[in-house]
């Protein structure tokens, strides 16, 4: 949903100071150079309009997120008001240190929700927690993956909850084989705009994921699914 | 061909002369960009160590890799080697805002990291919080060069921003090499909107040159055989399309280092896509390895320090990012 993320877009610029820590109060570029100053702030200042325009569309489009079964084909609606048609799509290796590996290919129509098709082989039986942090760098390990991708500062929670990070894309279940093969169809994952998955990290966890209703004290900032067994960037492919 | 760019150009010149007067020149350099103003922390003495004469240790770093030039041998080349893609200079990079977190617990600490970090030719202006454990520095030093000198102090130090992000829709981008044979990190970071930093390390690679390019597409289901074309955004058919970075020189462990600019890239541009290496120089291969090009954090916008879903902290991870051995 383009809308939503663009929403959260405009949320993000506005707020971008939010996630800096008080103590280092300003920082400004150490550059001279006027361009980036310039062109930044129309960028912020195009964004807010905008997104108040595409919020009603947000309301009026809105839908709860969905989990079909693998087997079945995820039907993408086309939407009457279409400018451009395009599918955008993109795909990511996870891979780890143990033998839990897999693909996941993502694909958007126009603005409408993104399909998720993962495919992970080597897991325990059950449900293990799937999440797309923030940042796709892993040089610090899961550190420096930063925290669930959270752009409307929301706690966690299940997929189809109102009040869940748009990283929250709850469990993935793998059978006897430890092969999981799922299809989430979701919302709040754009492949474009500014608050797109493109570059950020896709993770498969040890346990599984409570969606925030656990009662554990990290149930409502991971889920509690333990550690990671393997991640993957979420990369450009060809249309 | 206006890859490596030598920026600063006064800079290199006088600190090419004498060390001692690197701090100096650095000063009066700096007047023009007025680092007081757009380098703004809580504790405003950020360039006290300018005015006492630090003490210059040219035996810093080459801790790990034989090929790394000595830094006085650097500055010596820099007003020579304009507009010469020469791999490993790591001569006259622009500044940029990096920000490490740092195993500090005392004051102390403070001032033996920023004592260390000022004798470090390129480092313009530190800044430290202890409670946070963060250290900003501003300057022209490759990442390399701070981290071995952070690690120099004894202390374990982690990079976790670079760039404003405030400034640039996405400031800075990683890719990762992770083995089983090639192990590496390439580290983009935006200066301004027309010059981007590159910075790469490498090990595991076939001795020898190899070209190494940002390719279209960050698909890797099928390694750099699925990565698509040398990134071009421009219409027309280049020659030297924008996304080639010309090529690596492994050395005869298989290390290679690079450090420099290029012009136009706008990291935002590239996320999603892949920096591929190829087994040639010409890259007439399809590529050996390839890796995402990923979002990392600016300065300020990560201070994580504890992974809570398995309880790993900073320190415990690997952190990794000059590898000379596999790990």
């Amino acid at each position: 949903m383009q809308a939503a993320l663009a929403a959260m877009a405009a949320h993000t610029v506005m707020l971008s100071t939010y996630s800096s820590p008080t103590l280092f109060s300003q920082i400004q570029s150490p550059n001279s150079h006027p361009l980036p100053h310039s062109s930044f702030h129309g960028l912020s200042v195009k964004l807010p309009l905008k997104s108040q325009f595409q919020s009603m569309f947000l309301a009026a489009a809105h839908k709860p997120l969905t989990v079909v079964a693998a087997t079945e084909k995820a039907v993408a609606v086309p939407k009457p008001l279409t400018v451009v048609a395009a599918t955008k799509k993109a795909v990511a290796v996870l891979k780890g240190n143990s033998s839990v590996e897999g693909v996941v290919t993502l694909s958007q129509e126009d603005d409408g929700p993104t399909t998720v098709n993962v495919r992970i082989t080597g897991l325990t039986p059950g449900p293990h927690g799937f999440h797309l942090h923030e940042y796709g760098d892993t040089t610090n390990g899961c550190i420096s993956t930063g925290p669930h991708f959270n752009p409307k500062s929301l706690t966690h929670g299940a997929p189809e909850d109102e009040i869940r990070h748009a990283g929250d894309l709850g469990n993935i279940v793998a059978n006897a084989d430890g092969v999981a093969e799922v299809t989430i169809v979701d919302n709040q994952i754009s492949l474009t705009g500014p608050d797109a998955v493109i570059g950020r990290a896709l993770v498969v966890h040890e346990l599984e994921d409570d969606l925030g209703k656990g009662g554990h004290e990290l149930s409502l900032s991971t889920g509690n699914a333990g550690g990671r067994l393997a991640c993957g960037v979420v990369g450009l492919t060809p249309v | 061909m206006a890859f490596l760019r030598s920026v600063a150009t006064t800079t290199a010149i006088a600190a090419s002369a004498l060390p001692a007067a690197f701090a100096l020149s650095s000063l009066s350099s700096s007047s023009s960009s007025s680092p007081s103003q757009s380098f703004r922390f809580p504790k405003p003495q950020n360039l006290s160590f300018l005015s006492s004469t630090p003490s210059l240790n040219p035996n810093r770093s080459c801790l790990a890799t034989s090929f790394t030039n000595s830094p006085s041998a650097i500055h010596m080349d820099a007003p020579t080697s304009e507009q010469k893609p020469s791999h490993q200079s790591d001569a006259a990079l622009p500044e940029l805002l990096t920000e490490y977190m740092v195993d500090m617990k005392c004051e102390g600490c403070v001032n033996s990291v920023k004592n260390k970090l000022q004798t470090v030719d390129g480092v313009k202006s530190v800044e430290v919080d202890l409670n946070s454990q963060v250290v900003r520095i501003l300057g022209s030093t490759p990442v390399k060069t701070m981290t071995e000198a952070l690690e120099q102090t004894g202390r374990k130090a982690r990079l976790i921003g670079q760039g404003i992000p405030e400034d640039f829709l996405v400031s800075a981008a990683v890719a990762e090499f992770k083995g089983p044979d090639i192990f590496g990190v390439v580290r983009l970071a935006q200066v301004n909107m027309e010059l981007a930093r590159i910075e790469a390390n490498f090990s595991g690679l076939p001795p020898g040159k190899h070209g190494w390019s940002i390719n279209e597409f960050g698909d890797v289901t099928e390694g750099a055989a699925s990565t698509g074309k040398v990134f071009n955004p421009s219409k027309e058919e280049a020659n030297e399309p924008l996304g080639d970075l010309g090529t690596l020189d492994a050395d005869e462990n298989g290390n290679a280092f690079f450090s420099g600019v290029k012009e136009k890239l706008r990291v935002a541009d590239l996320i999603g896509r892949s920096l591929v290496v190829y087994g040639t120089a010409d890259k007439s291969d399809s590529g050996i390895k390839a890796a995402v090009i990923a979002r990392s954090a600016g300065v300020g916008e990560n201070y994580k320090k504890l992974c809570t879903c398995d309880g790993t902290t900073i320190w415990e991870a690997t952190g990794n990012d000059f590898v000379t051995s596999k790990v």
